[in-house]
């Protein structure tokens, strides 16, 4: 009973209704997405027309701003590095049904590599921004690995965990950036790190450098990873199915523990392109302030982006255009900065709500089922997870 | 055999006696006409009557999906009729939901407690009643609850956690809460299925107690030793009708295990070839196997299966069957005891290996187990398979997507799998293309060993037809099949040898030629031989 060689015209045929179907989903969710978007806009607009400013200007502004010319969509594409990343570390763990609300401490401790490596160990440029990235995705991995072990040996909830640790990364990275790291010259950073591995802008005087590039290879490559391997493949099965991961012969602890990685060390490679790719400091602030909350911020880009490497590419950039316009918002249109975050949040919670939607949907239909069938004492466990 | 004596105890440990006191004969709760159709069209039950007297103890008997637990169900409030009537003392009731059925005295214990494992069996028995957490209310509330268990002898530690007490004092606390809430009608579903002997009777003389005090009980199981022991009448259910309802004193375990088979219907399957070489491919050798709760499920059992053979385990669900098949198929380690495929041992080892010796594992519960709902038929189709380098390309560890679109292309045509496209989400196919898809997965295995947990539940007539007749296939290609079906005419239709499961043994081992309906019916109601080996 082995397969017959099939009919090779049949399987043309039945690809290309398959792309086509695979077109119209893609569309679908696309135009999804820009109705939200929309949707967004317009109560921002209602908003800014009750509390009296003019929206189209402030919306000219925005576009101005992200947009309008080569340094503003420098601009934009460097706040969307970090975010392309930060973005990737919740949303592959997403996939495999995990939340990994530690992308920010992995940053962070990336971000701490970075500054170790890059100003300390001195090497010819390539094999020293390699050895950059390889350190910070190295620590990234450090740090997300721990909650993904205790989950898997212990049961330890993952949000716990992660949370926990980025509580410590932040005080160790306060720690080291004030007492140890510390530039004697400038008491408000660490030092900085060597020229070698300084990216340069693209465009002089801009913001974004190389990094973006960084940043969406390794979307694209684990776009490949989800969908083009076999170790994708039962991520994929472990976020829907787990107890089908187990039935198809994976270990769900590898699983988690692959899935962890990968995403601390996409979190970590984040925090050095904070560090080597984004001119003029390419040092971390003793207030950690050139990290901010990118981390947090990735699980609403990812979110956003479908939990979908590309999706997030395309989210991440629109955060960052919403970031870069927010200048211009005020300048034009004389928008208080606490204005332009309100209609941000606004137009950030209506593109969100289909997928946090769909979660809670996904829950309440999982409760009902368990109401509606008799689970017998007897029965094997339903997978207790989220 | 009819005529033959067979001893009224099944269970060791359970007393054989008259059915506790005497019982007004006039009719307290009626169920008239009940009528359940699920909205995809099934239909659960069809016309059912019922009635109870007060302080009668009502056996309902029947196989898996005979309706009993609808029934019950539609009566606790937790589904809602399609047609029929409910009468109390002679008046009509409605019930819309749990708590309608407790205000008319109506309570169920689940097979599945409804406590907070942390909480202390006090503040379980509490839960929901609003009752206070300190002061002279709670006092009184405890009171009362220590009234109830000396009326009752229902005996629980008040203030110890649930987690820390045995499961059959945790039962206890379940059917303490919902006396607690004057219920007068206590509906209790297998009660039995999680205790030990003596806990079960214990069980049972609480509940002789409370029938002696005018409680009503209604008793869902399918032992037969249980219902002889306990009840006062019994009705037997199948297919969603009433066979019967009779007095337990004049019943003897053969009536009622013939009412609860019912006569032959067995399905056409295809023709058997005769196999000329008898090989062992599977031999089980006193594998013990712990259920969830750390209780053995599978109890030492003993057997083989050649090729060219059907070996099928009969038995009502939740006997054991499910962990052996788990225990078989690498999802649960073995307490003791030994498994070989083909010379090699089986138990403990991971299910991609497993595949790799020649295991195919049709799953009991496709949905859990056997797919991914959301994911396309093309990558269902490879689910278990997806490592091997067929599907791979040159490039390390790569999916060859055009390879697997091939195959699956080529499982979905040879088994049948009606579907728009091999990218459709496994989720938008009907119930019998699923399984066709998870059947034509498994058996394109070229497989030693198919392992096939109840293959055509909740499937059409003819996507069952398509796959009991693909089993027979296998059988006649030479190939061992372990046939696990709660279906027993499907088990005599297919089966060259049948073995009875019953509580974690198997019961007696039978040969093609001597099957015989009414003693497989009295094994898998717990009477009538020990454990056997086959």
């Amino acid at each position: 009973m082995d397969p017959r060689p099939g009919d090779d015209q049949a399987a043309e045929s039945s690809g290309a209704a398959d792309r086509r179907r695979v077109v119209r989903d893609a569309a679908g969710t696309a135009g999804q997405v820009l109705l939200a978007a929309a949707l967004g806009l317009i109560i921002g607009a209602v908003l800014m027309e009750i509390a009296g400013y003019d929206w189209t200007r402030a919306y000219q502004g925005l576009w101005l701003g992200a947009f309008g010319d080569p340094w503003s969509v420098a601009d934009t594409l460097a706040s969307a590095t970090p975010l392309i990343l930060t973005g990737l570390a919740f949303g592959l763990c997403f996939r495999a049904g995990y939340f990994n609300i530690g992308g920010q401490g992995q940053m962070t401790v990336g971000a701490l590599a970075a500054v170790v490596v890059g100003a300390y160990i001195p090497v010819p440029t390539p094999v020293a921004v390699f050895l950059v990235l390889l350190a910070a995705g190295a620590a990234g991995a450090v740090w997300s690995l721990t909650p993904a072990f205790l989950k898997a040996t212990r049961g330890v909830h993952e949000v716990i965990s992660t949370i926990m640790f980025n509580w410590i990364a932040f005080y160790l990275a306060l720690y080291l950036a004030f007492y140890s790291l510390n530039d004697p010259q400038s008491a408000e950073r660490t030092v900085r790190v060597l020229p070698g591995v300084r990216l340069a802008p693209l465009l002089a005087g801009a913001d974004a450098t190389a990094a973006i590039f960084i940043a969406a290879g390794i979307a694209l490559a684990l776009y490949w990873l989800l969908w083009h391997t076999p170790w994708g493949y039962e991520m994929r099965v472990a976020g829907l199915n787990p107890s089908a991961l187990r039935y198809a012969g994976a270990s769900p602890v590898w699983t988690i523990n692959w899935t962890f990685m990968l995403a601390g060390m996409a979190a970590g490679i984040a925090g050095a392109t904070q560090i080597i790719g984004r001119p003029p400091t390419y040092a971390l602030y003793g207030d950690l302030s050139n990290l901010g909350d990118l981390g947090f911020d990735g699980i609403a880009v990812a979110l956003i982006g479908r939990n979908h490497p590309i999706g997030i590419i395309a989210s991440a950039v629109f955060f960052g255009a919403l970031g870069s316009g927010a200048r211009m918002m005020q300048i034009m249109a004389g928008v208080p900065l606490d204005m332009v975050r309100i209609v941000h949040g606004v137009i950030i919670i209506a593109l969100a709500a289909p997928e946090v939607w769909s979660i809670i949907a996904k829950s309440l239909v999982r409760r009902r089922a368990a109401r509606t069938e008799p689970v017998s004492a007897q029965a094997p466990n339903s997978p207790a997870r989220r | 055999m009819p005529g033959s004596s067979v001893p009224r105890t099944g269970a060791p440990g359970q007393r054989p006696g008259p059915p506790a006191g005497p019982v007004q004969s006039d009719t307290w709760l009626e169920m008239r006409g009940i009528t359940k159709v699920y909205p995809d069209g099934t239909r659960a039950l069809d016309k059912v009557d019922l009635a109870a007297a007060k302080g009668e103890i009502h056996g309902l008997l029947g196989e898996n999906g005979a309706g009993k637990s609808t029934l019950m169900k539609i009566l606790s409030g937790i589904l809602p009729m399609t047609s029929g009537r409910i009468l109390i003392g002679g008046r009509e009731i409605a019930l819309r939901n749990t708590n309608d059925a407790l205000a008319h005295g109506i309570g169920m214990v689940h097979q599945h407690y409804s406590l907070v494992p942390t909480f202390t069996a006090l503040d379980n028995i509490l839960l929901g009643r609003g009752a206070p957490l300190s002061g002279p209310a709670r006092s009184a509330a405890r009171a009362r609850i220590k009234r109830l268990m000396d009326d009752t002898g229902l005996y629980v530690p008040l203030d110890v956690p649930i987690e820390q007490l045995p499961i059959g004092t945790r039962q206890r606390a379940e059917i303490l809460k919902t006396l607690d809430r004057n219920v007068s009608l206590l509906i209790l579903d297998e009660p039995t299925a999680v205790l030990t002997p003596q806990e079960t009777e214990q069980l049972f003389q609480v509940l002789r107690t409370l029938s002696r005090g005018g409680t009503t009980i209604i008793l869902i199981t399918h032992k037969l030793p249980e219902v002889l022991a306990l009840t006062h009448r019994v009705t037997v259910l199948r297919h969603g009708r009433v066979v019967g309802t009779r007095p337990t004193a004049g019943a003897t375990a053969q009536d009622l295990a013939r009412m609860m088979v019912g006569a032959e219907r067995l399905p056409a399957v295809k023709e058997r070839r005769p196999q000329a070489i008898v090989e062992p491919v599977l031999r089980v050798a006193e594998l013990t196997v712990l259920g969830d709760g750390g209780t053995p499920a599978v109890r030492n059992v003993t057997f083989e299966v050649s090729r060219g053979e059907i070996f099928a385990i009969a038995g009502v669900t939740g006997n054991g069957q499910t962990e052996l098949i788990e225990a078989l198929t690498g999802l649960r380690p073995a307490a003791s005891g030994y498994a070989y495929l083909l010379g090699q041992p089986i138990t403990g080892v991971n299910p991609r290996k497993l595949y790799e010796m020649g295991l195919a594992h049709i799953p009991e519960d496709r949905h859990r187990l056997g797919m991914v709902a959301q994911l396309s038929i093309m990558e269902n189709s490879i689910l278990g398979v997806h490592f091997q380098p067929r599907f791979r390309r040159a490039m390390p560890g790569t999916l060859h997507w055009g390879r697997v679109r091939k195959y699956a292309r080529d499982v979905v045509r040879r088994f049948n799998v009606i579907t728009p496209s091999l990218r459709t989400p496994m989720r938008s196919l009907s119930g019998g293309n699923q399984q066709k898809l998870v059947v034509g997965r498994e058996l394109s295995k070229s497989p030693a060993l198919v392992v096939a947990g109840q293959p055509t539940r909740g499937l059409d007539v003819a996507a069952a037809a398509t796959i009991r007749d693909l089993l027979m296939d296998m059988r006649n290609e030479g190939r061992a099949v372990l046939l696990v079906s709660a279906d027993l005419d499907e088990v005599l239709a297919l089966a060259d040898r049948i073995a009875v499961m019953y509580e974690g043994e198997i019961r007696a081992v039978l040969e093609r030629g001597q099957f015989d309906r009414e003693r497989i019916g009295l094994l898998m109601g717990g009477v009538g031989d020990g454990p056997a080996a086959g």
